[in-house]
């Protein structure tokens, strides 16, 4: 209370809280469209920072929350270093020794599993009881699990949706090259298995995964929880038990190893996420400069009536921060929207590898992040009324401005931007050569070098239009380049919004481009050493093994058929690399494929590898272990410690931890197995592809567990799994492509509005509807396609450097190519997408009355 | 030599449940090489009457007939092509195209006419020294004083040599001086080139540059100023 007893009231600068609510309140009324306008131009810019920024941290991080659900205190495991696994009795041995709290055993094979409404890939996993002890989020509530799953499957409710699969009902599991039908117990909750739930992570009790995955007694991985201070104890003991034939790692093991093989994917969407950031941020702050002109007079009349500079500042701050802070809910909601519909994928490549889950994770600084970006840009671009508050200035100077204040450039801001445009384009030139692997890095800044030289690129097309302007009679090209140089600053901004989208357009298109026919070559050279294939099903790395139970000898006997080999492939741990290797017959005519060769012989390699105890190792693991042709390297196999030659050096051939290729003799020997995970079969000349795989299906006989594909059908399966690996990020692009180029017509549609009663003048004194559309047409094309050139043309080095890095850094196969169509067909599509976009709102403010140029 | 001849206009807008009479049974005539001077207060028909004679409004009764043609009669394309070719309109608030140097402001109009805009800064240099602003051809209206920005628009007004001057509140927005030096440009232009020219102005020193005066009020036009128009004393 005051001295008076008046109650003492919050005011900031005089002015009290509530006066500004009513003065927004006011606003809001007033300029309802024109909020609108910037609310949605600000929600859009938040809507696509918060989507890409939550498909980026949903992988790893759905997959996080799901490894650490499922081993709960579990600090280390003993895993098995193939898929056949080692032996149950290995692991009640773990449960024994004297530092070992919990010991819980786990069986995980990959199976597919068919219900009424569908079938997907799962893996399936056996506990035990003692997986409960662990008190994983996953398990700790399956108390009662023993009995629950007696006998059955326990499902995630995700996956039972899908599958259309229901308690107490069938379904059919497809693994180890048979098909089971098992009885589902349970349909599993988030509140029972939290984010399990979510996951393609069946569970069954141990000895029901052993019976369907034909491996009785025995056990993939061993998860301990050590007793309180003897972790060091433990882990030697691990070791001891290991005996060198299988891994002692850390429980969270699976998650460095998926880091790992998502790093390249998440490096393009980070690089995506910067690109949409940009562009978001820029949207925000041209949606809000589209209504300077009228904040500014908003500002001058408040100060005409007495308000102070620093009350028009708060006032002017505390209307951005209103809008901003709503436009920015909103575009959290849509981005939410965009990331559960379509950024959250789990390619499906990974799912073989690693069970994904697929509930999006969004952490809470993201969400800070987003909001306070729209909040931010919104409240610096609504600052620009802040320059008439200048000492010297007249309150109310701006309401007898000459027009639109703050759209001239200066000759130092060219020279400043065009400098440092070029001395960013050559920063990153002179790094990428000394350090490829800043490759990613250099793509950033090369996003921004393009929006710094859109501003001297932008006033060379002008200038170099205009003798052409003043030459042409009957064309509106003169009044279009008079209106560009009238409103440069905002078509600078305008234009490099779109030189940024196509920027990241060609960049990201171009190497994803590469990397499709990179893969491709691969697949075919990879695929074409067989006419007929038979694997497991949904198995394009080739690693799900299956029991030969003499299919070879029958199918070889068969008509047709010229030979039959057994492929072997498998995934092995090394390091936080889950290498892929490829264990190929001697017999095969190609052992490695040609187009994916980077260092070595391939007539020499190929004849080592066929001698045996020679590998073709992928470039990123032969630079982790500082190995070259002729070099020896070990790796972990399940009978030991093994040393091998390197044959040859190759790319990652698609796979991005890494390719391993050995001769199957080799592999038979030192991972102690027999079991195919393909058949690969050549027929007789003459025989068709149809032909020969009807031979084979009918040699096989009923093996519903087992696809017969010819190299087509596999080679078609194959490459739509490689792809959808990077699906995502073209769904991306096309995303910020529809996004960008509704947004340059929108904020080109809006400045245009705002000139109507120039218009109208222009109209009064002769010129028709017609003459003006024109006029508004050619602008906004010249406006984009400046914006286009520059996105494009450094675009292009973007997408160099992408494939450079694809290529050198991740051991991709991504060979260069320009890809001219692509660039053309993106030049066009924004283009078109704006101007038609454009035409509508340009014809509406063509037709302006020219009597409303005396009503203003 | 023509004139500009206003027969007995009417014209009606429609309001919320009733009809004004903005303009009402006015018959004025202004004869090449005069400036007249219409005053009025707000809302009286003033701005209404230009655009009739503009032919941006057709009246419901009566006739605009300038140079023996009936342009109350034109379809749109002829009102337009009306517009550019014999008319020159000035604003209040000069419509000037802010970035553009003060030749491209005054040579624009040109461009709807089919000129290239080398032929149209060319035609309409003359007309930007004829208002004194010839060395200043390369400056943008930011860089210039609001006299100087309405002599640019006057300019524009007369780059395609019109044969009528319709000025709509000219020196609304400039000091006396400034005033003053504008009403003495479009009297003398009228003179020099023999054009009728029509003057909208609530500016009482007008006065003492035109041919005559005339007030609207309500619509009715009555010969001279209205003593309480004259406001500020007559210089």
């Amino acid at each position: 209370m005051s001295r008076s007893g008046v109650p003492r009231r919050v005011r900031i600068f005089g002015l009290r809280p509530t006066a500004l609510l009513d003065l927004y309140r006011w606003r809001l009324g007033r300029h309802k469209a024109q909020e609108l306008l910037a609310g949605m131009g600000i929600a859009i810019g938040v809507a696509l920072f918060f989507g890409v920024l939550v498909a980026s941290a949903s992988l790893v991080g759905s997959a996080s929350q799901l490894v650490h659900a499922v081993t709960g205190a579990a600090r280390f495991q003993l895993a098995a270093r193939s898929a056949a696994g080692f032996d149950e009795g290995l692991a009640n041995r773990v449960g024994e020794l004297p530092g070992v709290k919990v010991a819980a055993p786990l069986l995980r094979e990959n199976a597919e599993i068919i219900g009424p409404k569908g079938r997907q890939s799962i893996q399936l996993v056996g506990v035990t009881a003692s997986q409960v002890f662990l008190e994983g989020a996953a398990t700790r509530d399956l108390g009662s699990g023993a009995l629950l799953l007696a006998g059955g499957l326990g499902l995630p409710s995700g996956v039972a949706s899908d599958i259309g699969a229901r308690a107490s009902r069938p379904v059919t599991l497809l693994a180890d090259g048979s098909a089971h039908t098992v009885e589902v117990r349970a349909v599993l909750g988030s509140q029972a298995v939290g984010p399990v739930a979510n996951s393609p992570i069946v569970v069954a009790l141990l000895e029901v995964a052993q019976r369907i995955t034909g491996r009785p007694k025995r056990v993939t991985q061993v998860l301990v929880e050590p007793k309180p201070g003897a972790d060091g104890l433990v882990e030697r003991e691990l070791r001891q038990v290991a005996a060198g034939r299988l891994d002692v790692q850390s429980a969270s093991q699976e998650l460095r190893v998926l880091k790992a093989t998502a790093t390249p994917t998440s490096q393009s969407t980070a690089l995506f996420a910067a690109i949409s950031a940009m562009i978001g941020f820029l949207l925000a702050l041209n949606a809000m400069l589209l209504t300077v002109p009228e904040r500014r007079r908003f500002a001058a009349e408040l100060r005409q009536q007495g308000f102070g500079p620093r009350q028009v500042l708060l006032i002017l701050i505390s209307q951005a921060v209103m809008l901003g802070a709503a436009a920015s809910i909103v575009g959290i909601a849509l981005g939410d929207l965009l990331s559960r519909s379509l950024f959250h994928q789990v390619p499906s490549y990974l799912t073989l590898a690693f069970p994904i889950g697929t509930h999006p994770v969004i952490p809470v600084t993201t969400v800070v992040m987003a909001f306070g970006c729209g909040v931010i840009a919104t409240v610096l671009a609504s600052l620009l009324p802040v320059l008439d508050l200048r000492r010297g200035r007249a309150a109310d100077a701006v309401l007898h401005d000459a027009g639109e204040a703050g759209q001239d450039i200066s000759k130092p801001a060219v020279v400043g931007f065009g400098v440092t445009g070029a001395m960013l384009v050559a920063a990153v030139t002179i790094v990428v050569v000394l350090v490829p692997s800043l490759s990613v890095a250099g793509g950033v800044v090369l996003a921004l070098a393009a929006f710094c030289l859109i501003l001297p690129i932008f006033l060379a097309v002008v200038r170099s239009l205009t003798p052409l302007s003043e030459r042409i009679r009957g064309s509106m090209l003169a009044l279009a380049v008079v209106e560009l140089k009238a409103t440069a600053t905002r078509s600078v901004a305008l234009a490099g919004v779109a030189a940024l989208a196509v920027y990241g357009m060609v960049a990201i298109q171009g190497a994803r481009h590469d990397l499709v026919n990179g893969l491709d070559a691969a697949v075919v050279q990879y695929l074409d050493t067989a006419d007929i294939w038979v694997t497991t099903d949904n198995n394009f790395l080739t690693i799900n093994s299956f029991p030969a139970d003499g299919a070879p000898t029958a199918i070889a006997r068969a008509h047709g058929i010229a030979s039959v080999r057994e492929y072997q492939g498998e995934l092995l741990d090394v390091g936080t690399r889950r290498l892929w290797v490829r264990a190929r017959p001697a017999g095969d005519r190609t052992l490695i494929q040609a187009s994916q060769l980077l260092h070595g012989n391939l007539t020499h390699a190929t004849q080592l590898i066929r001698q045996g105890g020679w590998a073709a190792i992928s470039s990123g693991f032969a630079e982790e272990h500082h190995v070259g042709v002729g070099d020896k390297f070990t790796l972990p196999t399940p009978s030991g410690t093994v040393s091998f030659g390197v044959a040859a050096v190759t790319t990652n051939a698609g796979w991005p931890p890494g390719a391993i290729t050995l001769n199957a003799a080799d592999f038979r020997r030192d991972w102690q197995s027999t079991a195919p995970t393909a058949l690969e079969i050549n027929l007789k000349a003459g025989v068709t592809p149809a032909a020969g795989k009807h031979a084979v299906e009918q040699a096989l006989g009923p093996r519903p567990g087992l696809l017969v594909e010819t190299f087509q059908e596999r080679r078609a399966r194959y490459e739509e799994s490689a792809r959808q690996g990077i699906k995502s990020l073209s769904e991306i692009s096309t995303l910020l492509l529809i996004a960008t180029s509704l947004a340059i017509a929108s904020a080109l549609s809006a400045a245009i509005w705002q000139r109507r009663t120039r218009l109208a003048s222009l109209k009064s004194h002769g010129f028709d509807s017609r003459q003006l559309w024109r006029s508004l047409i050619l602008e906004s094309a010249i406006l984009i396609t400046i914006g286009c050139l520059d996105g494009a043309i450094l675009g292009i080095y973007g997408h160099a450097l992408a494939s450079r890095w694809l290529k050198l850094s991740v051991g991709f196969p991504a060979p260069f190519s320009l890809g001219l169509g692509i660039v053309l067909l993106t030049l066009a599509l924004i283009t078109c997408i704006a101007v038609a976009v454009i035409a509508l709102p340009g014809l509406a403010a063509a037709r302006v009355p020219a009597r409303a140029s005396f009503q203003e | 030599m023509s004139a500009l001849e206003i027969r007995a206009a009417v014209k009606h807008y429609r309001s919320v449940g009733e009809t004004v009479r903005a303009v009402d049974g006015v018959s004025l005539t202004v004869a090449p090489g005069e400036l007249v001077a219409l005053y009025g207060p707000s809302g009286s028909g003033k701005t209404t009457l230009l655009e009739l004679a503009s032919g941006l409004l057709s009246p419901d009764e009566g006739s605009v007939v300038f140079d023996g043609r009936e342009i109350s009669s034109l379809s749109a394309t002829e009102s337009a092509t009306y517009r550019r070719r014999d008319v020159g309109l000035v604003f209040q608030s000069f419509h000037l195209i802010p970035g553009a140097s003060a030749i491209e402001n005054a040579a624009i109009k040109l461009l709807a006419d089919g000129f290239s805009l080398r032929d149209a800064k060319r035609q309409a240099l003359p007309w930007l020294e004829r208002v004194g602003l010839g060395a200043r051809a390369g400056h943008t209206p930011a860089r210039l004083s609001m006299g100087e920005r309405q002599r640019i628009a006057i300019a524009r007004a007369l780059a395609n040599e019109p044969r009528l001057l319709l000025t709509d509140e000219p020196t609304g927005n400039l000091d006396s001086k400034r005033s003053r030096e504008i009403l003495e440009l479009l009297r003398d232009i009228c003179r020099e080139r023999q054009i009728p020219g029509l003057l909208v102005t609530h500016d009482p020193q007008a006065t003492m540059f035109v041919s005559s005066v005339h007030t609207l009020r309500d619509g009715r036009l009555h010969d001279g100023l209205d003593a309480e128009l004259a406001v500020a004393p007559v210089q």
